[in-house]
């Protein structure tokens, strides 16, 4: 039996940054059985190979907190989450906060659980001259301290080591030692707190920071009512550019590769049904979404940067005056930032705001943030839009995120003026200590979401690919009698003129291809829907695409290069993945993405709810059909609405 | 609410004082007690007994768990909205209209 042992602490000790440090890319986000609440496990292993499951529990100030995080920190303390109570708890106490830190410390503790505590970021205390006594600590707790710096590395053996010993000896904490029985925060809890802090650290050379001055004035500027918002706008469009930027490198590769892998199994198997399946859906298909990992990665790695460097709790307060006139908490704001990671996890992210109604406007509005889904479909559309001009394609990247912003500020607006009006949460947030960001942390966490991208590809993506394939290549169709007429030309020219020969050769493939589209299950469905689409500018194929990505936007590439972008390849170029689909072409030979068309889409794809599992999730966290519903047709008649006075426009 | 109603206007301003030495001394040290917001940049001040009542419990409670407990001290680090304050090593972040119902003393600077 693998031994438990649960992760808990305050905000901002340190605790994710130790849990990565612990565990690296051995963890996963999992549920507590029978319930809907996420978390992360991770495995963690001793020198010599015994293993240890680590839950990395919500950061919280208290366990007796009426907040969601609290009550399942304690729930899951007291075994009535989970498999029953954990087998050991991992205490993670900041070394420059102690005096706060210790009575959170004594309030799990109380709760008799073998206990280890380790105490972060030792380093940095050092540096101010604090020294703590790990043995001083040990005897004043009542069970085992060890001080660690996550970050460098520094005790973490130790406290691995210390942490199979006290899972495995069961040792709950002193019954010498009286905890105080109050809550953190009240006087009995701070007086307790105070007493251990002075026997356990010395201060002979503390520092006066000399940087408080510099951080008042950092937050300043990074909170100020204009300067903030400036700063804020200014970060998140160098953001995007670079991720824009730096991914086409790395997404060069990865095309190329798919194309190499493409072309040995074309060389391997025999003509025939397998071959086009391996080739055109399974290859094909997954290429076209995976060839956006390296900007999902950046993303996130870029992301992860600035949170470890605390400029985006800054940035919450920055935000925060303009979500609040828009009827909106503060609270709001680390949901919806979630969310442009995915809806789903946002969602949930918005049980922590206590107001219903707030809840109920963050959650609707939630799938208006641009989440990485969309990325894929983003960065082909303004590629097109903008091709061979990165800055300009990185500015509308960013419009793309901020369009999303302001029609979801709006909603919100709307909603709290008129089904849910009630006045909102104000928002109270710890400041986290400005520093340099940990690259080994941001990668870590960056790695971790790229392994959930690619195993959303592997499963549910492959199998639309497939389905997409095989609804595109069935019924099989005859060869029209222009084709055939094309292709006996080409004969009679072979011997005097193989290139004219060559040329018509190509010619009849991509009319029995267009034939073979008309006439597909797919081409069937998308004739019967087109109709609806065309005041959007969309085409036969395109309307299939659309579809198909409600069941994940992403699938979008995937369908139009299934689709389109294998026809299109006929002529026996050697075309990388993006290069085919940005060439694709409609029935009557015109270019599938025209400026009108991917203006139309893009807008579309920003503004509409083409997510399923989005909308399933809203039901959950509702307890109603009639607010995902509700959801749907008012994202999606704004999104058409939208698109058809771009299309209009641009046409 | 018994009394000469013609007195009640000036109930406010009555005063518990019975002495001139005593009258001296509260002159000289007064106990003012003043919302958090009402601190300038820099200004330091302690979190009185009672001075988180007037706030919802659910608020009240998570302050303290933040570190803003009885008898702490403050220092503003920037007033307005957020009003951001530090207590020990901890900066929190406060929308005004909380700020607005923190009592507090402010702490008399002892430089020169």
């Amino acid at each position: 039996m693998i031994p438990r042992i649960a992760l808990l602490g305050n905000p901002n000790t340190g605790k994710s940054t130790l849990f990565n440090r612990l565990c690296g890319l051995r963890s996963k986000t999992a549920n507590f059985p029978g319930s809907t609440v996420e978390h992360q496990v991770g495995r963690c292993l001793t020198k010599s190979g015994q293993e240890m499951d680590l839950i990395d529990l919500p950061g919280i100030y208290s366990l007796m907190l009426e907040m969601p995080e609290s009550r399942l920190c304690a729930d899951c303390l007291d075994g009535r989450v989970g498999d029953g109570r954990p087998d050991a708890a991992l205490l993670v106490l900041d070394a420059n906060n102690l005096s706060r830190n210790l009575q959170f410390a004594a309030s799990a503790l109380r709760r008799g659980l073998p206990s280890v505590v380790a105490i972060n970021m030792v380093d940095l205390a050092e540096r101010r001259g604090l020294i703590i006594d790990e043995h001083a600590a040990s005897q004043a707790l009542g069970v085992p301290v060890v001080a660690v710096s996550a970050r460098s590395g520094k005790g973490i053996d130790r406290l691995i080591a210390q942490l199979s010993q006290t899972s495995k000896s069961n040792a709950t904490p002193s019954p010498d030692i009286a905890y105080p029985t109050s809550e953190p925060g009240s006087t009995a809890s701070a007086m307790w707190a105070a007493d251990v802090f002075a026997r356990i650290a010395a201060h002979p050379n503390e520092k006066n920071d000399e940087r408080m001055t510099i951080h008042d004035r950092l937050d300043a500027a990074f909170t100020h009512p204009l300067l903030g918002i400036i700063f804020f706008v200014l970060m998140m469009s160098l953001l995007f550019a670079s991720i824009y930027w730096l991914a086409q490198f790395p997404m060069e590769a990865v095309d190329g590769i798919f194309g190499w892998l493409g072309s040995g199994v074309e060389s391997i198997m025999p003509e025939g049904t397998l071959r086009d399946l391996t080739v055109n859906g399974i290859v094909g298909g997954l290429s076209a979404t995976v060839v956006f990992l390296p900007q999902i990665l950046l993303l996130f790695f870029l992301l992860a940067l600035l949170e470890d460097s605390g400029y985006l709790a800054r940035a919450a307060f920055a935000v925060d005056r303009t979500m609040r006139r828009f009827g909106l908490p503060g609270q709001a704001f680390m949901p919806l930032l979630s969310s442009h990671a995915c809806a789903l996890p946002g969602i949930m992210a918005t049980r922590l705001i206590p107001n219903y109604r707030d809840r109920l406007a963050t959650i609707l509005v939630a799938p208006f943030m641009s989440c990485s889904a969309r990325v894929p479909v983003y960065a082909l559309l303004t590629g097109v839009l903008f091709a061979g001009r990165p800055l300009a394609a990185g500015f509308a990247f960013t419009g793309c995120y901020v369009l999303g912003g302001i029609v979801g500020l709006a909603t919100a607006a709307l909603l709290r003026k008129t089904i849910l009006r009630g006045p909102s949460t104000p928002m109270m947030l710890e400041l986290p200590d400005y520093r340099l960001p940990s690259i080994r942390n941001a990668l870590t966490i960056a790695v971790d979401r790229g392994m959930l991208f690619l195993k959303n590809a592997g499963s549910v993506i492959l199998s639309i690919a497939i389905v997409m394939w095989w609804l595109s290549a069935y019924p099989k169709s005859q060869p029209s009698p222009e084709s055939v007429a094309i292709e006996m030309r080409a004969v009679e020219v072979a011997q005097t003129d193989p290139t004219t020969a060559e040329n018509l050769r190509s010619q009849s493939q991509r009319l029995n291809e267009r034939t073979q589209q008309s006439g597909s299950f797919a081409g069937q469905i998308g004739a019967i829907c087109q109709p609806a689409f065309a005041p959007i500018g969309l085409d036969r194929q395109l309307t299939v695409a659309v579809l198909t990505s409600f069941l994940a936007r992403e699938v979008f590439t995937t369908t139009v290069f299934v689709l389109a972008g294998a026809g299109s390849d006929a002529d026996g170029e050697d075309q990388g993945t993006l290069a085919t689909v940005r060439s694709a072409t409609r029935d009557d030979g015109v270019p599938l993405f025209t400026m009108a068309t991917s203006a139309s889409l893009l807008i579309f794809f920003v503004l509409a709810m083409q997510c399923l599992p989005t909308l399933v999730v809203v039901a959950r966290e509702t307890g109603s059909w009639r607010w995902p519903l509700l959801q749907f047709c008012y994202m999606t008649i704004i999104a058409y609405t939208a698109a058809f006075f771009a299309y209009r426009l641009m046409s | 609410m018994g009394g000469n109603p013609l007195l009640r206007p000036l109930a406010h301003l009555r005063v518990d004082i019975e002495t001139e030495s005593q009258y001296h001394f509260s002159m000289a040290q007064p106990t003012i007690r003043i919302p958090l917001s009402q601190l300038a940049r820099g200004q330091r001040a302690t979190v009185e007994c009672s001075a988180l009542d007037s706030l919802p419990s659910e608020h009240r409670c998570l302050l303290a768990a933040m570190g803003m407990g009885e008898q702490c001290e403050v220092r503003v680090c920037r007033p307005g909205t957020p009003c951001i304050v530090q207590i020990d090593r901890t900066r929190l972040g406060l929308p005004q209209i909380i700020a607005d119902q923190i009592m507090v003393t402010p702490i008399e600077s002892t430089s020169p």
